[in-house]
């Protein structure tokens, strides 16, 4: 649909409107629409094309909040259960240093874990059903991270950066690729029902991009998921028709208000806003809606268990949105805080297993339902964490942060299934074979959704600034 | 062809060689151009250098806008708030050549005026009230920083001052408190709790922690006040710009002894500058400067107290009690020495209570003297089964007179005593909590002394009965196993206890003592003296700023001396290479790069070095830096289109002799006030004209098509910039067209959002569960509570930052949230029925009384239409409704 009373220019159509929502209309407006200090050098991104053929249209990323255990869980090292109990000793002279605690003994992991499937991965049995899909999955055994705080690591995974005030991952998508979606945004994020995160909303900022490609906080389980949807109860004034002719007769005003101030690219802009405003009030109810699944969906993924309803309900919804066009989607397990998380410092035999059991099948589910409906071939889904544990314990019975060595996996779209890159040492310490970097890893997943880490960047504060910073090496061995 | 390719490049980097880059250059005074040509007669300095442009760009101008928008744009850029319809009136009426220039000078002497230019500098410096990070800890004292801005805004604070205040108040002007207020600035943006406070202090993270918050405090002070980009020189030699690696660590090495902290101040300049005074010498004292420790007035004032000592020893008298008991059943015996000896039961917690009747002349201190007993365990002296510790939480006198019902408690002065248990010092037993006591392990097995001061002396009137009450609350048998208590007349000086190390020196004549044990009496003696003194002052002011002096947090601790700054090899925390010493850049021609700090200097000195560099007249990043930013927030976008990056990848000015035009013009002329500039620039023609090309009174379409086509980006003003409201601008738009904003200025922020505790450190904050109407919801947008990593979506979605990155001019960005947030909102839809209610109250008929309307939101009357639509709007759906709409157009939006 064209646009009305546009005196110049080219016209816009919603979808149009939708890819350039905030992220500039031509070069006339990018002054007015972006910081003078963020100077957008990338032509790519002004197009919203991506740099080459792209393998994955879209991403979910399953973020484990807290510093999910590796050798618990993915990262066997017969070692420690061998010399359990035993004093830690990496060789005489080698520094040990826990962040929060004074090492403690070798500790084993609670559950053993067994090797499954084709490719022969090692699993916990805290998570059978995740086990069943290792073939469709392609592991980074030695991540690393720059830090073990939680509140610079989360940063560094989610944006690249320890410090706050960067893109996130999904902004970064948001702003090359734009949204496939007429009706919804970008980079969608939701949280665990419990809280956000650590560094709350800093981990789904838009930086110094524009705002519009802020992750969008949709609460799951809650009346109104989405903020300012709907005008609250409390104005009751607001009747369905008072909405519909108000919206009529100010963008009336609106319009003839733009044939006087022609070339301002903004206020078309705001005109558009409110159609799409109005069209999302309509549409956005049923992607939160549920109940439209069948039993055997809603069995998938655990909604019929008390363990497994709420982050099952998360991830059924992330499908929702990823089927209606959004294009990055982040599910968060666990919020911030000592407990109730993936940071599981006192006693790892009580506080993994339910974290395990609130995620297992969920995540098999989505994998599932994924590949029956066809989305696997171009979705990407991200199973993430900020930095891993130590060997040893932490007053006993818990493990410290460890940011030597960590594990992540990809699977779906253009991933080789079944691999596994990298290695860490006899203890999973410290990664020492095929080292992933958070720099690498955010490459390789750009990389698959057809954009090269190195030519995605902006001019920001006198330096050309990039999800990857100056780093990153596409991790090719994962790629199908 | 490949030739000439080459002699090019020789020749551009031969200019390259020679000619420093544009900013780096010495300021120029360049003549101001005689330009005739276009659009009359030129006599502004600004109008003649920007007609220049137009000239030789084939330009033409704007049109003068009409008057009401100048004096909404006026309005907006000066305090804010959008004017009402009688400014609208008055300023039409006022037909003088003088109207606009009055108009201009009535908001500039407004205190509304420091209330929008803070914010522009809050967003500059990113200022919030909360950590971020992880741990997202509220900053219960950042807003004394917000009011300062405020305050040196109002007050038009000579920028080279307004810069030296915010780097090194405190050192260079320490009689003004607000001075140390301005060091806000340094600690205004985030802080990583985690990494500098709770994990282990012998880790690289902590060491990491470190240098990544002084790149955060370098970046804002090198952003704002120079726009470079200094902290892209952290691993490397910065790419572009000529910055070594070394001035990097050299600014690390200026703010390497302080910390973010909230730090003591005075709002009463006299108490300020004695507090300031004191503390440093405390610092000295914890520094062991010899300075003060062996000065020889200090040296005369410990021989002057010694002999005082031993000229009037204390006279003790046991405590005759002729009531004795314990309040757990254990048996308390009276021992030929005048000791207690306590036996038989021993229970959890007990209370000791002894009481004699008064006796004569007054007491001014107690003495509770635990002794060691055979048999006791571990000797005692306290009856713990495991060591023989004790644990006193209170001590308590009594007095009880004849023919008064109630007995009174004596208030305690403070107490000393010989040796305290890490963490249970003898002050806890007099804090009048039950939770914290006085301990003595790991010295048990040996007798201890206690001394309790009176706040006032307690005369002994016949038949008073006077109680001493040892409570013994911690558990565990923390009790006091053999005890003796004597009382005294004598004054606090004399009666107190000093440890022991000290009193076997002060024992003997002070010509016998070395120079090691003079020194440790001298410590000792000052180190009393300025506890007393300081709790003699007044309760303390604090503000969250840069500190080297704060009470200690965990393991954020004060660092006496500036900790050593090395460079860091590819910026990796494992390759320490060379120290550096203090400094700034080395590319200024002029100024030295490296500061002559002396060695062991304070802290203050490095930063005071700093700030008067950065003042300095010869600095000529400063002067074109501000002149460009307050530039920018006038004209929608600046001379520098890049105002924190005036290097090499930043934006070349447009017309570089205007800026430095108006750089050395502030410097010199306007002796750096803000108020001037803005009376400069908002005088020009430039800043007057239209913000369209087109229009009746404007040149043909045709040449206005040309002129955009010529100059799409309006790099050469030839037109004025529209602008979009900042968010607080619609907020307090609303708010004041309703006669709901409360103009109350300054103190804590408003919290405009439910507070609850979180699961860890970070609060709940739910902004939904905020009733706008409260008076929190009421004052202006400046005093709102600013959370890092949780912001008001409402306020976000109009492009308010959250102090997250250093930010010199909004986004104007036009986004769905936005939309949903105006249309939606509760925040929003409140405000449209209280102005319903206040139309209403007008008459509500839709008659004149509702020509307002037009005025407040959208600077004009309504057209007839306009008019008619709207009342059969409202007419159907109620005012309220119809006040939504308002809020929700372009028109009220969008300055002209």
């Amino acid at each position: 649909m064209n646009s009305p009373g546009l005196p110049f220019g080219r016209a816009f159509n919603r979808r149009d409107f939708v890819r350039h929502l905030g992220a500039g209309f031509g070069g006339v407006a990018l002054r007015q629409l972006l910081a003078a200090e963020t100077v957008r050098i990338d032509p790519v991104a002004a197009g919203h094309r991506p740099h080459h053929q792209p393998r994955a249209k879209r991403v979910i990323q399953l973020f484990m909040n807290g510093g999910a255990s590796q050798m618990d869980l993915f990262d066997h090292k017969p070692e420690l259960f061998r010399r359990a109990g035993q004093s830690f000793d990496p060789g005489a002279g080698v520094r040990i240093e826990a962040p929060t605690s004074e090492p403690g003994k070798v500790l084993k992991p609670p559950v053993p874990l067994r090797q499954h499937g084709q490719s022969g991965r090692w699993v916990s049995d805290l998570l059978p059903n995740i086990a069943q899909c290792v073939d469709d999955m392609a592991f980074l055994m030695a991540m690393q991270s720059k830090t073990n705080v939680h509140g610079p690591g989360s940063y560094l995974m989610n944006t690249g950066s320890l410090l706050p005030g960067f893109p996130a991952f999904g902004a970064w998508v948001s702003y090359a690729l734009g949204s496939e979606s007429d009706n919804l945004p970008a980079f969608v994020v939701l949280p665990d029902t419990k809280g956000l995160p650590y560094n709350q909303r800093g981990n789904f900022s838009a930086g110094f991009l524009p705002v519009s490609h802020q992750g969008t906080l949709i609460q799951a389980g809650h009346a109104s998921p989405m903020a300012d949807l709907n005008p609250p109860s409390s104005a009751r004034f607001v009747t369905p028709d008072a909405n519909q002719e108000g919206l009529a007769l100010v963008q009336k005003w609106n319009r003839q208000h733009l044939e006087s101030h022609d070339r301002d690219a903004r206020l078309d802009g705001r005109i558009h806003a409110y159609e799409l405003a109005a069209r999302m009030q309509l549409s956005a109810p049923e992607v939160f809606a549920l109940d439209g699944e069948t039993e055997a969906t809603r069995r998938l993924y655990g909604l019929d268990r008390k363990e497994t309803q709420d982050f099952g309900r998360r991830c059924l919804m992330a499908r929702r949105l990823v089927e209606r066009g959004v294009r990055f989607v982040q599910v968060w397990s666990g919020a911030g805080g000592p407990t109730g998380n993936w940071d599981n410092h006192a006693n790892m035999a009580k506080e993994l297993p339910p974290m395990c059991a609130a995620t297992d099948l969920p995540i098999a589910g989505l994998l599932r339902d994924l590949k029956a409906r066809g989305l696997l071939d171009d979705t990407l889904i991200l199973w993430n964490t900020e930095f891993g544990r130590m060997p040893f314990a932490q007053s006993s019975e818990g493990r410290d942060h460890n940011g030597g060595t960590f594990v992540g996996w990809m699977a779906g779209a253009g991933v080789r299934p079944g691999v596994a890159y990298g290695q860490s040492d006899e203890w999973s310490w410290k990664a020492t074979h095929d080292i992933t970097t958070t720099y690498d890893f955010h490459a390789t997943a750009l990389q698959l959704l057809g954009l090269n880490h190195e030519r995605l960047n902006v001019l920001h504060l006198g330096a050309n600034r990039r999800l990857t910073d100056v780093h990153g090496e596409v991790i090719r061995a994962v790629l199908a | 062809m490949r030739f000439l390719w080459i002699t090019l490049i020789w020749t551009g980097m031969a200019l390259w060689a020679v000619e420093p880059h544009w900013a780096y250059a010495p300021l120029r005074t360049p003549r101001v151009p005689e330009v005739g040509e276009v659009g009359g007669e030129v006599t502004h300095a600004v109008d003649a250098f920007i007609r220049a442009q137009w000239v030789r760009h084939s330009l033409q101008p704007a049109a003068e806008a009409d008057r009401p928008t100048l004096l909404r744009r006026i309005y907006f850029d000066l305090i804010g708030l959008p004017p009402s319809p009688e400014d609208y009136q008055r300023f039409l009426a006022d037909s003088s050549p003088q109207a606009y220039e009055r108009e201009v000078d009535r908001l500039l002497s407004s205190p509304r005026y420091g209330e929008r230019w803070a914010r522009h500098w809050m967003d500059a410096v990113h200022f919030a009230e909360t950590h971020g990070h992880d741990q997202d800890r509220i900053r219960e004292q950042a807003w004394p920083y917000r009011d300062y801005l405020i305050e040196a805004f109002n007050a038009d604070r000579p920028y080279g001052r307004f810069i030296q205040e915010q780097v090194a108040g405190d050192v260079l002007y320490p009689d003004r408190p607000e001075a140390t207020v301005a060091l806000g600035m340094v600690a205004a943006g985030p802080w990583d709790e985690s990494s500098l406070r709770d994990i282990r202090e012998d880790t690289l993270d902590r060491q990491l922690g470190r240098y990544v918050d002084r790149d955060d405090m370098i970046g804002t002070v090198m952003s704002v006040f120079n726009s470079t980009t200094v902290q892209c020189a952290r691993c490397h030699d910065h790419k572009f710009d000529p910055i070594p690696q070394a001035d990097h660590y050299a600014l690390q090495a200026v703010f390497s002894g302080v910390e973010r902290a909230h730090r003591f101040f005075d709002r009463d300049p006299a108490i300020h500058v004695q507090r300031q005074q004191w503390m440093h010498q405390k610092r000295q004292l914890e520094r062991g400067d010899p300075e003060l420790l062996e000065s020889s007035q200090t040296r005369t004032e410990v021989r002057q107290w010694s002999m005082r000592r031993q000229l009037r020893p204390v006279v003790w008298t046991p405590w005759l009690a002729d009531s004795f008991l314990s309040a757990g059943g254990a048996t308390l015996q009276h021992q030929p020495d005048g000791s207690f000896r306590v036996s038989g039961t021993r229970p959890e917690r007990d209370v000791y209570t002894l009481t004699q009747t008064a006796s004569k002349g007054s007491v001014r201190a107690i003495q509770l003297e635990l002794l060691p007993d055979d048999s006791l365990p571990h000797r005692g002296p306290g009856r713990n089964p495991d060591n023989g510790n004790l644990h006193l939480s209170e001590v308590e006198l009594w007095v009880s007179s004849a023919g008064v019902a109630e007995p009174r408690k004596v208030r305690w002065a403070r107490a000393t005593s010989d040796f305290d248990q890490d963490g249970w010092t003898v002050a806890h037993a007099i804090d009048g909590q039950e939770k914290t006591a006085w301990g003595i392990h790991p010295q048990e097995g040996q007798a201890h002394r206690a001394v309790f001061e009176l706040a006032e002396p307690l005369a002994a009137h016949p038949g008073d009965r006077w109680s001493l009450v040892l409570r013994q609350s911690h558990g565990g048998s923390h009790l006091i196993g053999r005890f003796r208590v004597s009382i005294t007349d004598a004054s606090g000086e004399a009666s107190r206890v000093i440890p022991a190390q000290i009193a076997s020196i002060v024992d003997r004549t002070p010509e016998s003592w070395t120079q090691d044990q003079s020194r440790i009496v001298s410590a000792f003696f000052l180190r009393e003296r300025l506890r007393q003194q300081l709790a003699g002052l007044p309760e303390p002011s604090r503000v969250y700023a840069a500190a080297s002096d704060f009470e200690p947090d965990g393991s954020l601790k004060p660092s006496l001396n500036p900790r050593p700054i090395h460079r860091l090899n590819r910026g990796d925390i494992t390759q320490p290479r060379e120290e550096v010493g203090p400094g700034a850049l080395t590319c200024i021609a002029g100024l030295p790069g490296r500061f002559s700090v002396p060695e062991g200097s304070e802290e203050g000195a490095r930063r005071a070095a700093l700030a008067q560099w950065l003042a300095h007249r010869d600095n000529p990043l400063t002067w074109r830096s501000i002149v460009n930013r307050i530039w920018l927030h006038h004209f929608g976008h600046g001379l520098v289109a890049t105002p924190n990056d005036f290097g090499r990848m930043g934006s070349a000015p447009s017309h570089p002799e205007l800026l430095d035009w108006l750089a050395v013009w502030f410097r010199d002329d306007a002796r750096g006030s803000f108020k001037a500039l803005h009376r400069l620039l908002l005088t020009s023609a430039t800043y007057r004209q239209r913000s369209q090309a087109s229009g009746h009174s404007g040149p043909s379409n045709e040449k206005r098509d040309r002129t955009v086509q010529l100059d799409p980006e309006n790099r050469w003003f030839s037109r004025m910039n529209r602008t979009r409201l900042d968010a607080e601008c619609v907020r307090d738009a609303m708010l004041l067209i309703n006669g709901r904003l409360d103009l109350r200025m300054g103190g804590p922020g408003d919290r405009q959002f439910d507070l609850k505790p979180g699961i860890h450190v970070t609060p709940q904050v739910d902004y939904t569960r905020f009733d706008s109407d409260a008076p929190e919801g009421r004052r202006r947008s400046v005093y709102r509570f600013l959370f890092r990593t949780l912001p008001d979506p409402w306020m976000e979605a109009l492009d308010c930052p959250a102090g997250d990155q250093l930010l010199p001019a909004r986004n104007n960005s036009v986004t769905l949230q936005q939309a949903l947030a105006l249309w939606n909102n509760a925040f929003s839809l409140r405000q449209a029925e209280h102005w319903a209610a206040s139309l209403q109250a007008l008459g509500g008929d839709g008659g004149e009384s509702w020509k307002g309307v037009g005025w407040w939101a959208w600077g004009r009357p309504l057209t007839d239409t306009e008019q008619q639509e709207w009342a059969q709007y409202a007419q159907k759906h109620g005012l309220a409704n119809a006040c939504r709409l308002i809020f929700n157009s372009n028109e009220f939006l969008f300055v002209p």
